[in-house]
């Protein structure tokens, strides 16, 4: 395929997450496809870069929305979902992250949407779900061999509150577990506040979700190193 | 020295008045103030009214907030279990909306304080009123009909619906809300409420795009407005951005107060508004759990400073989290008293 027709394709798909339309951007996927482009170029050339493009502006400068980040993530995880089987060969799966919301947190959207930015870039995804209690997410990482532990958090007493991150933290001192798990966190909070994840004891925390895959690889491999 | 009604009313008519009216929106703490579990405080109509008394007395700002928590309106809408926490809001812990057909199951009551929840809400606001004598405006807190139902059914499933969705579905739903909003409305004022806080975070320029914003969220902000009028009500921008929508508002909408997200900007805002609203400016209040006096004090100083210069000004906090501490909250008004009043030079609006 053309490097023209490639274009073409990314900039539809753009304008159709751009006005948040859904079969939209499904179609171009599909016409994609169908015209001969392989599942590993629809995931790594429509699917990615798309997602990357959340980052900081979109097509124009105008602000990025939650609810295109929500779409874009939303495609991009049933997209990946349905293409990886199709891959030619097994794509390297770039790291295991168990994930959830805080203890006494029911906000489950910036979770969502994480998680279906973290798959398409091949991350592995233990989904926790909401309220989930700290005990849990330490003995989930281990259970299923994840390298880093991500915590949503919507509200400020969930975020800072004893059985929040700071608790996870607690535990993996505790027990020893530091150098084998990373904590990551994100939600409202913490963009009103630059410090509050290191106060709450995380060592990272993602603004928007569509810059979350490139810090949890970093957690990765620090872990791994 | 002009009391908080007299600040506000004096704004409204287009006046100066001798400061800045400042709003503090303090509400878990409340609980603290009586001793009491924050289950215990919402319990009861007359705690919350108490403990909000005490608030103003104890700070000296200029407003009685006559809210419990969000998640009461979807408590009155079904929502069966509400979360409690020690430190932090009440949250739903039920879902009314799990499938299309609880849509067409939902239930606005003719008169809310048949439910027993509001009817407490509104003893408050009562009490409030009655209480106040005049000196300080009530505040009524509704959720606009384009944001609630991310109370009933989840943010996602709500986004999805409105943004991909069965149109006829979602202008049902959204119907029903707007006749719930409507109906709050009344219904507060009614209790004794001064002022009316249209909450819609969904709306904000956070959540969706300025072309979606006039296409789903823009028709139903005048149309929960219809029966009442736009008086006395200040859009509040819910913890997202607002300074994109804010001229559609104005234009279409007509309401006359905008309470601002702290990362909009109030000479912008002014500028997208013209001379004939008014402006309530915020401070990032979850920095004020660990920022020092003297922190707090060039913050407000800045903000007062471009709110002085934008006039028609009100200082205001988002939701204040229970974790700041006392001496930050009297450090906080202290500042917005001290930085706050109007040289007789200067002209309000």
């Amino acid at each position: 395929m053309s490097e023209g027709i490639d274009k073409q394709i990314l900039d539809s798909y753009l304008t159709a997450l751009f006005d948040t339309d859904k079969a939209g951007a499904l179609r171009v996927v599909q016409e994609a496809l169908d015209g001969g482009l392989t599942p590993e170029q629809v995931v790594f050339e429509v699917i990615i870069p798309g997602m990357e493009r959340m980052i900081g502006g979109m097509i124009s400068d105008n602000l990025v929305t939650l609810s295109q980040h929500f779409l874009a993530s939303q495609i991009a995880e049933e997209v990946t979902d349905r293409l990886i089987p199709l891959f030619a060969t097994v794509p390297e799966v770039q790291g295991h992250v168990v994930i959830g919301t805080s203890h006494g947190d029911f906000h489950g959207l910036g979770k969502k949407i994480v998680i279906g930015c973290l798959k398409a870039r091949m991350f592995q995804v233990t989904d926790l779900g909401i309220n989930v209690a700290p005990e849990k997410f330490v003995d989930q990482a281990l259970e299923v061999g994840a390298e880093v532990i991500g915590i949503s958090s919507m509200m400020v007493h969930t975020a800072t509150g004893e059985r929040g991150p700071k608790r996870v933290r607690q535990l993996l001192r505790e027990q020893g577990l530091e150098d084998r798990l990373r904590i990551i966190v994100g939600g409202a909070p913490y963009r009103f506040h630059e410090n509050l994840f290191r106060e709450v004891g995380a060592d990272a925390w993602g603004d928007t979700a569509a810059e979350v895959p490139g810090i949890v690889a970093r957690l990765v491999r620090e872990v791994r190193s | 020295m002009m009391t908080g009604m007299e600040r506000f009313g004096a704004l409204m008519s287009g006046g100066t008045p001798d400061r800045v009216p400042i709003v503090c929106n303090l509400l878990d703490q409340g609980a603290r103030e009586l001793g009491l579990s924050i289950l215990e405080y919402y319990s009861r109509g007359e705690h919350v009214a108490e403990g909000q008394l005490r608030m103003r007395e104890k700070y000296g700002y200029d407003t009685l907030t006559g809210m419990f928590y969000s998640a009461l309106e979807a408590e009155v809408m079904g929502c069966r279990n509400i979360i409690y926490a020690d430190d932090g809001p009440p949250n739903v812990g039920h879902l009314v909306i799990n499938a299309p057909r609880d849509i067409k199951r939902l239930h606005v009551p003719d008169d809310l304080n048949e439910h027993p929840r509001f009817r407490e809400l509104t003893t408050c606001i009562g009490l409030l009123k009655k209480e106040a004598q005049g000196r300080f405006p009530v505040l009524g807190v509704v959720t606009a009909s384009f944001s609630l139902p991310a109370m009933l059914m989840g943010v996602g499933p709500w986004m999805e619906l409105f943004l991909n969705g069965d149109p006829a579905l979602r202008d049902e739903l959204l119907e029903t809300c707007s006749l719930f909003c409507s109906r709050q409305i009344a219904a507060l004022r009614e209790a004794g409420a001064d002022l009316i806080v249209y909450v819609d975070p969904l709306a904000s320029a956070t959540f969706i795009q300025l072309k979606k914003f006039r296409e789903l969220a823009l028709p139903w902000i005048i149309r929960d407005l219809e029966a009442h009028g736009p008086a006395g009500v200040i859009f509040f921008n819910g913890g997202g951005r607002i300074n994109p929508i804010l001229a559609d508002i104005r234009e279409h909408a007509g309401i006359g107060a905008y309470y601002l997200n702290p990362y909009d900007d109030i000479t912008e805002a002014r500028a997208l508004l013209g001379s004939n609203s008014l402006i309530a400016g915020t401070i990032n209040d979850i920095r004020l759990i660990d920022w020092s006096p003297d922190e707090i004090e060039r913050e407000v100083e800045k903000i007062m400073l471009a709110g002085k210069r934008a006039g028609g000004f009100i200082f205001g906090t988002l939701l204040m989290p229970c974790g700041i501490p006392e001496e930050n909250i009297r450090a906080l008004v202290a500042a917005a008293i001290r930085h706050g009043h109007h040289a007789e030079s200067v002209v309000c609006r």
